[in-house]
């Protein structure tokens, strides 16, 4: 058992513990380690100023070297980033030298006031990771620059910079940093466990479920940490930190992630960026979806788990995974033995009210699985937000039919359903009357009339994203939408 | 003393730098991280971390604030409330808000306490503790209420031409509407901040994120209690400001000294996003009832608006910005008959204050709008009735006296209307929206004339320190801030063409009032007009006298040159004359060359003649004061002459909407402007179009949201949303023209800051022109729909489907 984390920042391992664990890694870079280059804005992973990249291989895996990706750094508690390497902006000079990404930000005119600078040369500088010696497009570097936000240039002097990068894998940070010593030094520590305190607060990562369970039975009031995309915000906003904090980080299982002929399985602790990659064939269109939330920064890090275990309303992935038939995998310490006792929550069940999940004392969520959809369904899967990208819902939507017949005439046979809302309740919700009425031969008259009953079958509120009214009509459009995709194939 | 060589020229000093696009100053910096900002500077041993109590009710009296148990928390240094304020009160124009409340809070946000502790950790927890009871009064949330009420700032002014109502009623056509527009916040990145250094042996320093270290300076004495010497102001750089540190970094920094020097101990109060959001003003709302009058060919006969603001609480600047939105009413338009009139309201919101463009968009998008109304009210292209209406000879002295020198406007618009291919993409669009399937399309041109000087005469001034060393190169001092712009590039570039030496020979240092005091904010987009204008009388100073000496150098000896003698007292001291030097003197390449009359012409490295000068005892630093000419207008009567300049362009937007959502892509943006013969082209662009998207998310998705009480719920980047980099124009084209007619500012160059902004109003107006063609498609007739800034998908669902919405909300 360890009684510390331990890291890598810019090549330098750092064994952490007491009131350094606890902070922020922003915080703790700015402060405590006098790297101040990276920026803190908004303290809540949406502005990307506080870019770092960070390279992480999980425990008993047996990837190839972990790449160097963007993550936000200011929401990162410093004892959850155990294991892994982070690079800040200070270190992206090589013997005096700029980054491609830093060079070409000067050469373009990228940075105006510079607060947000350091920000984007480290998303540009992890784009370079991920497309070393490939030309870049607009639309490859505006994806990568999604996170990050600019006030001063308009984006278009970034833009230029990011498709001015010329790179070689000689331009790549992570063969300098990702050494084989510092990566074995890495993988030893995260062998054994480790618990760490300060003033009240505790911090444990096991390495094995059990051990996580049985530390879940013996505190009650703990949480479990991931990312802390969302964890994190409050406690920069002044509320305090749980005093009991889990990380199932150190347990291989959690990394699992797979997809056989009829189902799709996720560990909790699978970044979205991989569950992505996994999707690509075994749920298209939720592959397409997961481009359009959240930025790199937190899709490189945040987990469908943490997406589920969060509990929010408008949590962008819950409408998918009402209609795909998802259903969470959780896990306790038995009776007496003290062996694994698992079930299975359907999705449906998963959520008692707003951000209340029914799990039992001491359960553990490690991984959620849903259907993979077979061709005889139609999914659609959408979001409308204030602003188009990295922006929480007004409305979600997730809208599934099994069709019975093929298209033709302008109508086509609809043998079952599964709808779902987001951002109109305080759960997402399935829209059963609806789902019922949509059974039989559809056509452009009764969509007309089944959106009417959308919008009819909800009681949204108003808030600072939409006010009810507003939500009521896009279900309903969104709704029109969705059978107009259908009709026309 | 023994004689000293004269230094080599420095290597390098003789290239001159391309004028057209130096890197920003600190763009390597920027790059590595290294730029300093207020936060960045290592902690202190004993320094403090401050955070802020403040109200969560729009008005509220205070019944009782215990801050017993925050104290006691373990690591609190001390908690300052109003009566530890020497001065509570201050101002820019009207002195009249306090720095901490006393009794009664006028906005959700105001500040009444702040606590002092050694962590963070130990500050979070004693904020938890702080224990307030306040008694929520009635408020004014609205314009109409404080209409209502009759609360208002300061006095209604007016500026007319003509005879509006007259002429209103002999026109043809009238049309008449409120235009409703709404706050927006700064979102600089870097929120303000302050750290206050007491210093046992000398003046309080304080470094703040402020536009104004002179007023910043003033308002930490007098809550202090201090003479203004014994404070001394420090702007390295922000990151970013846009007008919200203009004022509101004030009483923040102040708020840092006054903890400062109750402990003795360094202080640093920095705001979270949130509180920053929360307890700082915005751009101030307005709310603009018009009528315009006019004829069958669109041409303008008369326009009568009432134009009132939100100035929230108190006064900050807000009447100030009501007179420059009045002065813009006309925009690039000439209209006989006008009058146009404001009334700052009070309102229980937090001070709303300078914000890029400074009330100029305000009028802007009231002119624009009616013209697009106009146009389909009499059937024709907007775009035609801009042309028919655009100030031109004879018709180029604006409603409020001034004649328009160097009117590039009608030639913009014909030069943007081909580039753009604005016929073509008109009909292509019309017969898309036609066919009532896809997406939704509107196009729309809008113009910006935008004057340049401040309102307020005596704000037209600058000061400048100019200390040339004797290898060449030279360290300049302003009080300009540098927040992004890149006002130090520009004023380096103007120095270095001054002194004939390469950019990089050029430092300008750390804005200070211990070096510039009395200066003004950096603001109203004159900041390189003004400090470079005085940075240049400064050189020129420095020139004259060096100009002498290279004269008197020339006929004399080499062996009998100061260099040679002025260590044995073996020659007569050369004392520099009055006026210019007789034989001109150019500084290039790092030299300084005398015209020859007829002979040859006699060149000196410049080190070698700054070496000789201060042997000489001829001083090689000057400071230069410089003062706007030129400028009177009368505020009371609203005429006269109140720009220095206008800074000109057009712009033509195209957006697409979403028909079942209302989200709006901006499809295409084709801008041109005119900024004269501009010192830094690629400064310039980047004002162009960052000022472009910045104004872009005012108009479309950044929305401010209140809860019943008044407090701001949208505060953070996860509830207000500016432009990210997918919302971006996707076929972005930006031009300058060639100018160099612009005699009236230094170098001939034109203020870039703020104008660009006022262009993104043609996205506004190109939802409009989309969203009026499919009201029109859907009911078959013309309908003139109004819709607020910012147009939200929301708003514009809703002014698409107003029918739907009203089923909806009757049930």
């Amino acid at each position: 058992m360890r009684d510390h984390a331990l890291l890598h920042v810019n090549g330098v391992a750092r064994e952490v513990r007491g009131r350094d664990a606890f902070m922020m890694l922003a915080e703790w870079l700015r402060k405590e380690l006098g790297l101040p280059g990276t920026k803190i804005v908004c303290a809540e992973g949406d502005c990307g100023a506080c870019t770092v990249l960070r390279a992480f291989d999980p425990p008993g895996s047996s990837f190839p070297e972990a790449p160097f990706e963007a993550m936000n750094s200011c929401i990162a508690i410093v004892a959850a980033m155990d294991g892994a390497h982070v690079v800040t902006v200070e270190g992206m000079e090589s013997e005096g030298e700029l980054a491609p990404a830093q060079a070409a930000m000067r050469r373009c005119h990228g940075s105006q006031c510079g607060f947000c600078t350091p920000g984007f040369v480290m998303a540009l500088s992890g784009m370079v990771e991920q497309h070393a010696g490939e030309p870049i497009d607009r639309r490859v570097a505006a994806n990568h620059l999604t996170g990050n936000l600019c006030r001063c240039t308009g984006y278009e002097p970034i833009l230029e910079a990011a498709c001015s990068l010329r790179t070689s894998e000689a331009h790549r940070v992570g063969p300098r940093y990702g050494t084989l010593d510092r990566r074995a030094r890495a993988r030893s520590a995260m062998e054994s466990g480790f618990e760490v305190e300060h003033d009240g607060l505790r911090f444990a990562a096991p390495t094995s479920l059990e051990e996580a369970c049985g530390f879940a039975a013996a505190n009650p009031g703990f949480r479990v940490v991931g990312a802390s995309t969302d964890l994190g915000v409050p406690i920069n906003k002044g509320r305090p930190m749980p005093e009991t904090l889990l990380s199932l980080h150190l347990i291989p299982e959690m990394y699992e992630a797979r997809a056989d002929d009829s189902r799709v399985s996720v560990g909790a602790r699978v970044p979205l960026s991989r569950l992505r990659h996994l999707c690509a064939d075994a749920a298209p269109e939720f592959a397409r979806f997961l481009d359009l939330f959240a930025s790199p920064q937190i899709k490189n890090v945040a987990t469908l788990v943490g997406n589920i275990a969060t509990g929010s309303p408008i949590g962008d992935t819950l409408p998918f995974l009402l209609v795909a038939g998802g259903a969470v995998g959780v896990a306790s310490l038995g009776e007496g033995d003290g062996g694994l006792k698992r079930r299975e929550i359907p999705m449906t069940e998963l959520y008692r009210g707003y951000r209340q999940l029914s799990l039992a004392p001491g359960e553990l969520i490690t991984h959620v699985t849903f259907d993979r959809l077979g061709s005889d369904r139609f999914l659609r899967l959408y979001k409308v937000s204030q602003r188009k990208d990295l922006d929480i819902s007004t409305v979600s939507a997730a809208f599934s039919v099994k069709l019975d017949r093929a298209g033709g005439g302008g109508a086509v046979g609809v043998s079952a359903a599964r709808l779902a809302l987001g951002g109109v309740a305080a759960t997402p919700i399935r829209l059963p009357a609806v789902e019922e009425a949509i059974v039989g031969t559809l056509d452009a008259a009764r969509i007309e009339s089944l959106a009417e009953l959308v919008a009819g079958s909800i009681r949204p509120l108003s808030d600072v994203r939409g006010s009810a009214a507003y939500r009521s009509v896009l279900a309903a459009n969104l709704f029109r939408r969705f059978g107009r995709e259908l009709l026309d194939g | 003393m023994a004689d000293r060589p004269t230094e080599a020229p420095r290597e390098g000093a003789t290239v001159l730098p391309d004028p057209g696009s130096e890197p920003h100053d600190s763009s390597r910096t920027h790059v590595t991280g290294r730029s300093e900002y207020v936060d960045d500077r290592p902690l202190m041993r004993g320094e403090l971390v401050c955070g802020l109590v403040y109200s969560p009710y729009a008005r509220a009296r205070l019944v009782k604030l215990d801050l017993t148990a925050a104290c006691a928390v373990p690591g609190v240094a001390c908690a300052i409330t109003a009566a530890d304020v020497a001065r509570n009160a201050w101002g820019s124009i009207f002195v009249e808000q306090p720095i901490l409340v006393e009794q009664e809070a006028q906005h959700a946000g105001e500040v009444v306490a702040v606590l002092a502790a050694e962590s963070r950790e130990a500050l979070a927890k004693a904020l938890r503790r702080v224990h307030a009871e306040w008694e929520e009064l009635p408020a004014i949330r609205t314009i109409d209420e404080a209409i209502a009420a009759a609360s208002f700032i300061g006095v209604e002014r007016t500026i007319a031409r003509g005879d509006a109502t007259a002429a209103l009623a002999a026109a043809p056509h009238r049309l008449s509407g409120t235009l409703v527009i709404e706050a927006a916040d700064h979102f600089y990145l870097e929120s303000h901040a302050a750290v206050a250094y007491p210093r046992a042996d000398g003046p309080i320093e304080v470094h703040s994120s402020t536009q104004h270290p002179t007023e910043t300076q003033h308002v930490v004495a007098d809550a202090l209690g201090l003479p203004f010497h014994e404070v001394v102001c420090i702007a390295r750089r922000l990151g970013g400001g846009f007008g919200g540190k203009e004022t509101q970094a004030a009483p923040i920094a102040a708020l840092a000294a006054l903890v400062a020097k109750r402990t003795g101990r360094p202080a640093r109060l920095v705001l979270s996003k949130d509180d920053d959001m929360i307890v700082t003003g915005k751009r101030n709302p307005f709310q603009i009832r018009y009528e315009v009058g006019f004829d069958g060919a669109g041409m303008l006969l008369a326009l009568d608006a009432q134009l009132h603001s939100d100035g929230g609480a108190y006064a900050d600047l807000s009447t100030a910005i009501m007179e420059r939105a009045l002065l813009h009413c006309d925009n690039a338009y000439f209209v006989p008959n006008v009058r146009v009139r404001g009334q700052v309201c009070r309102t229980n919101h937090h001070p709303h204050t300078a914000f890029r463009g400074f009330g100029g968009p305000k009028g802007v998008a009231l002119i624009e709008s009616i013209i697009e109304d106009v146009a389909r009210t009499v059937g024709c292209d907007a775009l035609d009735v801009r042309r028919r209406n655009v100030y031109r000879p004879g018709h180029d002295v604006t409603h409020f006296g001034q004649k328009i020198e160097d009117n590039c406007l009608p030639a913009l618009f014909e030069s943007l209307e081909s580039r753009c291919e604005y016929r073509a993409r008109r009909e292509a669009i019309r017969s898309s929206n036609a066919a009532g399937t896809g997406p939704l399309r509107g196009l729309s041109m809008t113009a910006v004339k935008f004057g340049i000087a401040f309102t307020t005469r005596f704000l037209n001034q600058a000061n400048a320190l100019v200390n040339v060393h004797r290898d060449g190169t030279v360290q300049v001092s302003t009080g300009a801030v540098e927040m992004g712009q890149g006002v130090n590039t520009r004023i380096a570039a103007i120095v270095a063409e001054r002194f004939g030496i390469a950019i990089d020979a050029v430092r300008v240092m750390t804005t200070s009032t211990e070096k510039n005091a009395n200066t003004s904010p950096t603001a109203a987009s004159a900041g390189t007009d003004l400090n470079g204008a005085a940075a240049a009388k400064a050189c020129e100073a420095i020139t004259r006298r060096l100009g002498h000496l290279a004269n008197h150098l020339r006929g004399l000896p080499a062996d009998r040159w100061p260099s040679r003698t002025a260590g044995l007292g073996t020659a007569p001291e050369f004392v520099v004359p009055e006026g210019p030097p007789p034989s001109p003197v150019r500084f290039e390449r790092g030299a300084v060359i005398v015209e020859a009359d007829g002979g040859d012409a006699f060149e000196i490295p410049l080190p070698r003649l700054l070496g000789e000068a201060y042997l000489s005892r001829i001083s090689i630093c000057d400071y230069g004061h410089f003062a706007t000419p030129n400028l009177g207008f009368d505020k009371e009567k609203g005429q006269g002459r109140a720009f220095l300049y206008f800074s000109q362009g057009v712009a033509a937007s195209e957006v697409e909407i979403d028909r079942r959502t209302g989200e709006v892509k901006v499809r295409r943006v084709d801008l041109l402007m005119d900024l004269g013969r501009p010192v830094n082209h690629a400064l310039d662009m980047g004002q162009v179009t960052g000022g472009f998207v910045q104004g872009m998310g005012w108009v479309t998705t950044e929305h401010l949201f209140y809860d019943d009480h008044g407090l701001l719920v949208s505060h953070s980047p996860s509830t207000y949303k500016i432009p990210s980099v997918q919302d971006t124009p996707r076929i972005f084209n930006t031009d300058l023209v060639f100018n160099e007619r612009n005699t009236a500012n230094i170098r001939g160059t034109k203020a870039s800051g703020e104008p660009p902004l006022l262009l993104s109003l043609s996205v506004w107006t190109a939802i409009r022109d989309a969203v009026m063609s499919e009201r029109e498609r859907l009911r078959g007739e013309l309908e003139l729909v109004p819709i607020a800034i910012p147009a939200t998908a929301e708003r514009i669902l809703r002014a698409i489907e107003r029918e739907t919405f009203a089923a909806i909300e009757a049930r």
